[in-house]
């Protein structure tokens, strides 16, 4: 007779994947009380009850004029998604060829949305080439990305089955990418959808799309302005799939045109000034070394403001990690009675159609600016997004055992095959998380965010610039780590969660 | 006069060497079958004749090879498309070129898939995809047809029929199948491989029956187009 292995011994997958996860749990409790989670507000309680109230009963009559708004919304995105996926594609047939452009890649996407906005506000102004690029380069890089991975499974035979000696541009056009046209199509209409949430953040920086009006309803606590708005968005969102019709794409493209605005004069003067002298510490561009010591001395204390990024990235991925795991059966087939199912499936829906800054900023109204809101908003945005791709993959799933109690199910029978795909999904999101870690700070919380906001407010460009770096390359390092970290070998890998 | 010689040759992919030493020659003119279980080499020995043969041998693949999101139209016209520029190829996706648009829609009536050349391949039965395939090989217009198991899909009826088709068309073929009745019938030479090597090599009308089942030891009693179906 053995004894029974002892508290997670085994070498089974799961236990391995059950054991890492754990450690990573440990390690954020451990950290946590470096984090600073105070409520700071008087009565968060009835603010969140006003809120609600402004949601349940929306004012729309007091909307003023917010169908330009929405055009000009649904323009950006448009049209930012449009031109990302124009510079994407080229690049992502080069991608595996060339270590420069995966670096350039990688740099791009490490910048949110949003701090591209900043910048080019500075030479464009308010206007509609700051909110075109601001959306177009950093998805022109992950474009590259994904669609390289995509065009990287496209089956061989019908390739090998081409007689000899077909010129490169017919065997593509022919035997590769009809072949994973489908695929190609589904990963852009997810992004036009995150174009969709980011076109609406753009709002944040004062670009008059449907975020600009939200922020100052809230900010002003007419919350039934903003439950009008928000109920708007949510409509767009899930009527996507009409009017974003394939065949309507065309004409919706034009008639984008028309609402894209204000166009800018550009001071080439001016833009190359920017670019060659603003952006750069004026020491280095002297060649005073010594000057860049002091230069470098001026900067704020970097230090608490990156623990503060890792933490709260840290924090947010294992919160969106137990909230996915908790909410993933709320809709899912194998839980609850049809009409639970549907209930559970619009909070997910709503969860994730929110964008994480406009979640945050309800939070931080609520509760007063500490890491707390932040944190809440990463854990539910990520966590419900996760679950709901996981309830998906569950409802392939057949169970063997029928009558088992919810609990065995859940434990015994779905579980084990869906965490390492979970867990993967968790590790690319957490590339995300970062992103948008570093992008909380534009409401007070103090990571690398806040310093390159203000930054920017006081003109520092230097330093915005220098700043903005310096969240790139951590952006980068937690991918390359969270890539390590994530289970091989994962039965489905949507791109669709990135 | 011999079309292709191998003499003591290795064959394989990479370093693993599926057909260790294989002694075989070819004459032009021929009709061969090549029978052998799944995993027997038939593929790789086919894969070395094509790219032997180059240009002069029409090439219809195992699993057929066809894209499914493309018109039938499409599909047997990359039968030609290393003979055109890219940009005319560009141009044929958007608007199909006249000629090769009557010349396909004629091939397909012969092979009975009159109607169906707009229709995309994934809308196609089995059947009619193995139809598609061997139309893309007859639309490449050589003097030799190589096909690995290009019959796997269909009826035997209809086998039959396509394989009088393949043979009027060309003057050399060489078929790899399961039909042990039609490689009887139908071609004068049979080579069986078992486990890389060639264990059979005879003029048909020499053969019988059972000594074609004989090289097949695994099969038992089930069919063995059953398990052609279920491996294409």
């Amino acid at each position: 007779m053995s004894a029974a292995p002892g508290l997670l011994r085994g070498k089974s997958p799961g236990l391995t994947l059950a054991r890492r996860s754990l450690a990573l749990i440990l390690l954020c409790l451990l950290l946590l009380p470096f984090a600073d989670l105070r409520v700071i507000a008087v009565d968060p309680w009835g603010e969140l009850w006003r809120m609600a109230q402004g949601f349940a009963w929306p004012d729309f009559l007091a909307l003023e004029n917010p169908l330009r708004a929405i055009a000009l919304t649904v323009s950006v995105a448009l049209w930012g998604t449009f031109i990302g996926a124009l510079v994407g594609f080229p690049l992502a047939l080069l991608f595996h060829h060339s270590r420069l452009i995966r670096g350039f890649c990688a740099f791009v996407r490490a910048i949110h949305e949003l701090f591209w906005a900043l910048l080019f506000i500075q030479v464009f102004g308010l206007s509609a080439v700051t909110a075109l690029a601001a959306l177009a380069i950093p998805y022109a890089g992950i474009f590259a990305k994904v669609y390289a991975e995509i065009l990287e499974l496209t089956p061989r035979a019908p390739t090998d089955a081409l007689p000899n000696g077909v010129d490169r541009l017919s065997r593509f056009l022919y035997a590769e990418l009809p072949l994973v046209w489908d695929r190609l199509a589904s990963y852009t209409r997810y992004r036009f959808e995150c174009a969709m949430r980011a076109s609406v953040l753009l709002g944040f920086v004062g670009l008059p799309t449907l975020g600009f009006y939200l922020e100052s309803a809230f900010r002003e606590s007419r919350f039934g302005e903003a439950g009008a708005l928000l109920w708007i968005f949510y409509a767009l969102i899930a009527t996507l799939q009409w009017w974003g019709h394939r065949r309507l794409l065309p004409v919706l493209l034009i008639g984008a045109l028309f609402f894209l605005g204000p166009w800018p004069e550009v001071d080439s003067d001016l833009l190359w000034r920017f670019v060659s002298h603003d952006l750069w510490p004026a020491p280095l561009l002297d060649g005073d070394l010594a000057g860049l010591g002091e230069w470098v001395t001026s900067l704020p204390d970097l230090l608490p403001a990156i623990g503060n990024t890792l933490l709260l990235a840290l924090m947010g991925t294992v919160g969106s990690l137990i909230l996915a795991l908790v909410l993933w059966p709320l809709a899912s087939r194998h839980f609850g009675r049809p009409w639970q199912r549907v209930g559970g499936r619009l909070v997910l829906v709503v969860l994730r159609s929110t964008p994480e800054l406009m979640l945050a900023f309800i939070f931080l109204l609520m509760l007063g600016p500490s890491m707390l809101p932040a944190w809440l908003a990463l854990a539910l945005h990520n966590g419900a997004l996760i679950a709901f791709l996981v309830a998906r993959h569950a409802d392939g799933l057949k169970t063997g055992m029928t009558d088992l109690p919810a609990t065995g199910r859940y434990a015994y029978e779905l579980l084990p095959r869906l965490y390492p795909n979970l867990l993967a999904l968790i590790c690319y999101r957490a590339e995300v998380i970062m992103r948008e870690t570093a992008l909380l700070g534009m409401l007070g919380v103090a990571t690398l965010g806040f310093y390159i906001d203000s930054s920017f407010q006081y003109l520092m460009f230097d330093q915005a610039f220098f700043l903005l770096l310096v969240t790139a390359v951590l952006n980068i390092g937690i991918d390359a780590i969270s890539r390590r970290f994530r289970p091989r070998e994962v039965p489905l890998d949507d791109p669709c969660s990135r | 006069m011999a079309l292709l010689t191998f003499d003591s040759v290795d064959l394989g992919y990479g370093t693993q060497i599926v057909l260790p030493a294989l002694t075989l020659t070819l004459e032009a003119g021929e009709r061969v079958a090549l029978l052998g279980q799944s995993g027997a080499g038939k593929s790789t020995l086919l894969a070395e004749i094509r790219r032997r043969l180059g240009k002069a041998a029409a090439w219809c693949p195992q699993g057929h090879g066809l894209v499914p999101l493309l018109s039938v139209y499409h599909n047997v016209y990359m039968g030609q498309l290393e003979r055109h520029a890219a940009l005319a190829n560009l141009f044929n996706l958007l608007r199909p070129r006249r000629g090769a648009w009557q010349a396909i829609e004629t091939l397909t009536h012969e092979l009975g898939l009159e109607g169906l050349l707009r229709r995309p391949v994934e809308q196609l039965s089995g059947g009619q995809r193995q139809r598609v395939a061997i139309a893309r090989a007859f639309y490449q217009q050589r003097e030799i047809f190589l096909g690995d198991e290009p019959l796997a899909s269909v009826d035997p009826h209809q086998a039959l029929r396509l394989l009088e088709r393949i043979q009027t068309r060309h003057s050399s073929s060489i078929i790899a199948l399961h039909q042990h009745r039609l490689a009887l019938a139908y071609f004068d030479r049979i080579i069986g491989l078992r486990d890389g090597h060639v264990v059979l090599d005879a003029p048909a009308r020499e053969l019988t029956l059972s000594q074609l089942d004989a090289l097949y030891p695994d099969a038992g009693n089930s069919s063995h187009e059953d398990r052609a179906a279920t491996t294409t």
